[in-house]
C-alpha cells in the first residue's frame, strides 16, 4: 500500500473515533449534563473530520462538515444556545456526517436533498450572516517572529560551555581576558575555570606569549549569539568553543526570570497558568495537583508553590488516566496464538492423565507440579482469550442512531437506555451480534411500544424506554432488550398461530408457550408488513443467529408493563460446553446450549413408527428418537432405547428431538477445532476437539442430525449443509 | 542554509491522520529527525527532554492547545528560541493573529501541499538545501 492510501485509511478509522465521540458528546448534552470540554470535543471531532478529509480532497463531506462545525463553534462561543431542538438537529447531523464518511470510504450513495434540508437546518441555527469562513487572501501580511540566526540548529539548551584561549595577538591589540570574562558574567551565572596546564616553567616564559584557557560554564537564558557577540571584537585572536549545555527534563529549574518581557500578558488565554504547566509537564513522572494560583500571581511563585504538595489539596484534581498503549497485532497471529494455546491445554490435559495413570500420588511432587502448571494454562488461556475480547461499545453505539430513525418513521418518542457497554465478549461475537440486536430493538419500538396516546391513557409517560443492557454472568454474556410497552398480547399470538397452522386452535398453552410461539418460523404480528420491522427477517431469524453463536434467547412479557428479550451467549467461540457422550465405543462431544433435559427411556415410551422410526413420549408429545449411532453411521440395527440415554434437545426454529446415545460421560469445556481445515466437512459433525487422553471426540451438528434422520427432505438438508460450509 | 536532515522536528497533532501526512510532507523533504506528540503537554513534555528545533503544532488540541503550547514555549528559556509553525483548520484570522502576538514564525493552513510546506519552512528557516 503507498504510504498516501495507508494514511487514507487511518483517516477513516478515526473518522469512526471522531463520529463516536461526536455522538456520545452530542447525547451527553441532549442529557444535559455537558460542560464546555464536551462541546469543545463535538466541535474538535467535526473539526478533525473536516481537516482530514481536505487532506483527501473528499469535498462533500468537507462542504458538510464545515456546515455542521461552523454551528457547533457558534454553540462552542456560547451565541448558540443548547436547546432541545438544536441538540436533535446536531444529532441528525451527526448521521448525515456518519453517512458522508461512509461514502466517502466505499463510494456508496449519498441522499443529497437529505443533505441539503440538514445543512439548511444547520445555517438556520446561525450564525447571523451565514458562513464567515474567509479567504486567506484577504488577511494582510502578519509580522512574524523572525528566528535568531543560531537558532535552526540549536537544541534546547540550559546555558553554555564556553572555552577561551587567547592567542597573544589578542593582548597585542591590548584587549583583556578578565574583561571578556566579566562581560560573559553579565550575560547570566557563570562559573570560571582556569585551565593553565600550557603555562611553561618560569626560564622558559615569554613574557609575550599566550598560555591560560578558561572554560567557563554560563547558565540562563542567553542565546549562542548573545554569547558570541562577547567575543565579537576579538575574533580572530582566540580559540573559542561554544557548545550548549542540553536541559535536561528531570531538571525542574525554571529559571528565576521566568516572566519574559517579550511575551505578552495583556491577553490572559483562559486560565492557562504557564509556570504551572511547565512544572506539571517536567515533573511528569509524579501526579500534580496543580495548586490554585491567583491569576495575577508571578510564574516563578506558582512554580515554588508546586515544589511542595499543596496541602489543601488531598486526593489532587482526577487527572484522566492516559490512554492505554495499545498496538496493532493481525488478526491471524492472535487466533494463532489462541490455536496453540488450545494445544497446550489439551497437552497439559493429557499429561495429568498420563501421570495418575501412572499411580503418583496426589499429593506427590509430581502430581503438585501439574496442578500448578493446569492452574497456570488456564490462566493463559484466558488471557489469550482476552485477545479477542473487546466491549460491546462497539455495536451498542451503533444504536441510538437506529433508534432515532425508528423513533422518527414510527412518530413514537423513545429513550435509548444503555448500561454495561465496557462488557467484553470475543470480536466475533459482536460482530455477528449487530444484526439480532439491531432487529430486536426495531421490534422493541414498532410492536412493543404503544402509540404515545395510548401511553398516556394508560398513565404512562408518553416517551416509551428502550432498555440494552450487558453483563457477564457466569462465564457467559447476557444481553437484555427491554421495552416498556404494552407487552405481548398474548390472545393475537395465540389466534394468528392458529391461524397460521402453527399450533391446534385449541391448544392449551400456558403464558410462557405463547410467548415463545413468537420465535416459530413464518410468524410475524404486524397485520401490514411495516418498512420497519417487516424487512423479511421474523424473530425466528434472531433466534436462528443467536444459536448459530451458541447462544439462547428468551422472553419475559408482562401485559403493560413490557417485554425482555434476554439473550446468552459464550464468550468465546473457541471453546465450547459439551456434554461428553459415547455411541457404540466412540466418544462424542454435544453442545450443552442445545440440550434441553436428559432421560432414561422407559420401554413403554419408546414407539416404533415403522422402519427405525421411533417416537419417545414425553409428558404427554410425542419426540422423534434419533438413534446418533445409526444417523453417523457407526451402527446398522438401532440400539435397544431402554439400554441408552436420551438427549432432549432443541434445534433450529425450535424443533425438538431426542437424541439416543449409549451413556453419558460427563460434562467439559472443549477446545474446538475445525474439522473442515483439517480434513473435511462431513455430515452430522460441527467440528472436533481432542480430549484429555489424546483421543479426538467429534463434535455433533445437532441441527443436521435432526433434519437428515427426520428424513424430512434429506436433498434439503443436503443443500443446507453446503451452505454452511 | 541548513539541511533538512540537521532539523529535528516535532508533529504536535491530535488527529493520527494529520501527524502522517506532516511527517510523510517532511520525509519528502528530506527531514529525517520526526517526532511527533498527540497533545500540547505531551509536546512540551518531548521539547524539555530531547533538542527539537523545529515544532509544527495543531491549533485545536485536548488538554493543551496550540497557543498554549506556544507560550509555553515562548515562556521558558531553554526552548523559547525553538521555532514555531501553527498548523490551522480553518482561515481564521484572529488566530492567526493571536499567534502572532505569542511569537509564531508561521503558520499553515490544513490542507496543505507539500509545496506550502516547504515554503512556510523556508520563510522561517531560509532556503533548504
Amino acid at each position: 500500500m503507498d504510504p498516501l492510501a495507508a494514511i487514507r485509511e487511518t483517516f477513516f478509522q478515526e473518522c469512526e473515533e471522531q463520529l463516536a465521540e461526536l455522538e456520545s458528546g452530542l447525547l451527553a448534552m441532549e442529557a444535559g449534563d455537558a460542560d464546555s470540554e464536551t462541546i469543545n470535543a463535538v466541535f474538535r471531532a467535526v473539526h478533525s473530520i473536516k481537516g482530514g478529509a481536505g487532506a483527501f480532497s473528499l469535498e462533500a463531506l468537507v462542504r458538510f462538515a464545515h456546515v455542521f462545525e461552523t454551528s457547533l463553534d457558534e454553540m462552542r462561543s456560547g451565541r448558540l444556545a443548547s436547546s432541545d431542538g438544536v441538540v436533535k438537529t446536531l444529532l441528525r447531523a451527526a448521521d448525515v456526517l456518519a453517512d458522508h464518511v461512509r461514502a466517502a470510504h466505499d463510494g456508496s450513495s449519498i441522499d443529497e436533498a437529505h443533505t441539503a434540508e440538514l445543512a439548511e437546518e444547520l445555517k438556520a441555527l446561525g450564525p447571523e450572516g451565514g458562513d464567515t469562513s474567509e479567504s486567506e487572501e484577504d488577511w494582510g501580511d502578519f509580522s512574524f517572529q523572525p528566528l535568531s540566526a543560531a537558532a535552526p540548529a540549536a537544541p534546547a539548551t540550559a546555558g553554555w560551555r564556553v572555552r577561551f584561549k587567547p592567542r597573544a595577538d589578542l593582548y597585542a591589540k591590548a584587549n583583556e581576558a578578565a574583561l571578556l570574562l566579566r562581560e560573559l558574567g553579565r550575560l547570566g551565572e557563570t562559573e570560571v575555570a582556569l585551565d593553565d596546564s600550557g603555562l611553561p616553567d618560569l626560564a622558559d616564559l615569554d613574557p609575550e606569549a599566550a598560555y591560560l584557557a578558561w572554560t567557563v560554564t554560563l547558565t540562563g537564558d542567553a542565546d549562542e549569539t548573545a554569547v558570541r557577540e562577547v567575543f565579537e571584537f576579538v575574533d580572530g585572536d582566540c580559540e573559542l568553543e561554544v557548545e550548549p549545555i542540553v536541559a535536561d527534563g528531570g531538571s525542574a529549574g525554571a529559571p528565576a526570570d521566568l516572566g519574559e518581557p517579550e511575551i505578552p500578558t495583556t491577553e490572559p488565554d483562559g486560565n492557562l497558568d504557564i509556570g504551572v504547566l511547565l512544572a506539571r509537564v517536567q515533573a511528569a513522572a509524579a501526579p500534580q495537583a496543580p495548586p490554585e494560583v491567583p491569576s495575577g500571581a508571578p510564574a516563578p511563585a506558582a512554580a515554588a508553590t508546586l515544589a511542595e504538595p499543596s496541602p489543601q489539596d488531598g486526593q489532587g484534581p482526577s487527572r484522566k488516566p492516559e490512554a492505554g498503549a495499545t498496538i496493532r497485532v493481525d488478526l491471524e497471529r492472535v487466533d494463532r496464538l489462541i490455536d496453540l494455546v488450545g494445544e497446550l491445554v489439551i497437552n497439559q490435559a493429557m499429561l495429568s492423565q498420563r501421570v495418575m495413570e501412572a499411580g503418583f500420588a496426589r499429593a506427590s511432587g509430581v502430581a503438585m507440579g501439574l496442578d500448578e502448571l493446569e492452574q497456570l494454562t488456564r490462566e493463559i488461556q484466558d488471557s489469550v482469550m482476552a485477545i479477542r475480547a473487546q466491549p460491546v461499545k462497539s455495536v451498542f453505539q451503533r444504536m441510538p442512531r437506529l433508534v432515532r430513525e425508528v423513533a422518527a418513521m414510527t412518530g413514537k418518542p423513545v429513550r435509548l437506555v444503555t448500561e454495561g457497554e465496557g462488557t467484553e465478549v470475543d470480536k466475533t461475537v459482536i460482530e455477528r451480534l449487530a444484526d439480532p440486536l439491531t432487529h430486536m430493538i426495531r421490534n422493541a419500538i414498532d410492536h412493543g411500544l404503544e402509540s404515545p396516546e395510548k401511553r398516556e391513557a394508560a398513565g404512562k409517560p408518553a416517551e416509551g424506554v428502550v432498555r440494552l443492557t450487558a453483563a457477564h454472568r457466569s462465564g457467559r454474556i447476557v444481553i437484555e432488550v427491554a421495552d416498556d410497552g404494552g407487552g405481548i398480547n398474548r390472545e393475537r399470538v395465540k389466534s394468528i398461530a392458529a391461524e397460521r397452522g402453527l399450533i391446534a386452535a385449541d391448544a392449551a398453552l400456558s403464558d410462557e408457550e405463547i410467548d415463545n410461539l413468537i420465535f416459530m418460523p413464518g410468524f410475524s404480528t404486524a397485520s401490514t408488513v411495516s418498512d420497519i420491522s417487516g424487512r423479511g427477517v421474523g424473530m425466528d431469524v434472531v433466534k436462528r443467529s443467536i444459536q448459530a453463536l451458541g447462544g439462547r434467547i428468551a422472553i419475559a412479557s408482562r401485559p403493560g408493563k413490557g417485554s425482555t428479550f434476554t439473550m446468552s451467549l459464550p464468550l468465546t467461540l473457541a471453546v465450547l460446553d459439551g456434554m461428553v457422550v459415547s455411541v457404540q465405543g466412540q466418544t462424542l462431544v454435544a453442545p450443552i446450549t442445545a440440550i434441553v433435559e436428559t432421560l432414561l427411556p422407559k420401554a413403554g415410551d419408546v414407539h416404533s413408527l415403522g422402519g427405525h422410526a421411533r417416537v419417545i413420549a414425553i409428558r404427554d408429545s410425542y419426540t422423534p428418537l434419533i438413534d446418533v449411532g445409526m444417523a453417523l453411521g457407526y451402527r446398522t440395527t438401532p440400539l435397544d432405547a431402554t439400554q441408552g440415554v436420551a438427549l432432549l434437545i432443541e434445534g433450529e426454529g425450535g424443533a425438538r428431538a431426542a437424541l439416543l446415545v449409549d451413556a453419558i460421560q460427563g460434562q467439559r469445556q472443549v477446545v474446538i477445532k475445525s474439522l473442515e481445515a483439517n480434513y473435511r466437512q462431513v455430515p452430522g459433525v460441527a467440528a472436533a476437539t481432542i480430549l484429555g487422553d489424546g483421543r479426538v471426540a467429534l463434535i455433533l451438528d445437532i441441527d443436521t442430525i435432526v433434519a437428515v434422520s427426520r428424513g424430512a427432505d434429506s436433498l434439503r438438508a443436503e443443500k443446507r449443509l453446503a451452505a454452511t460450509g | 542554509m541548513p539541511a533538512a536532515a540537521t532539523i529535528t522536528c516535532l508533529v504536535v497533532d491530535d488527529q493520527q491522520t494529520i501527524r502522517s501526512l506532516v511527517r510523510s510532507g517532511l520525509q519528502e523533504l528530506g527531514f529525517k529527525a520526526i517526532h511527533e506528540a498527540v497533545d500540547g503537554e505531551e509536546g512540551l513534555r518531548q521539547m524539555l527532554s530531547r533538542p527539537i528545533s523545529l515544532v509544527i503544532s495543531d491549533f485545536n488540541m485536548p488538554k493543551l492547545d496550540g497557543l498554549g503550547l506556544l507560550r509555553a514555549v515562548r515562556a521558558h528559556p531553554p526552548i523559547q528560541k525553538t521555532a514555531f509553525i501553527m498548523l490551522t483548520g480553518r482561515a481564521d484570522k484572529d488566530l492567526v493573529q493571536r499567534a502572532v502576538q505569542f511569537g509564531v514564525n508561521n503558520y499553515l493552513v490544513k490542507p496543505f501541499t507539500v509545496a506550502t510546506l516547504k515554503e512556510k519552512i523556508e520563510a522561517v528557516f531560509g532556503i533548504l538545501q
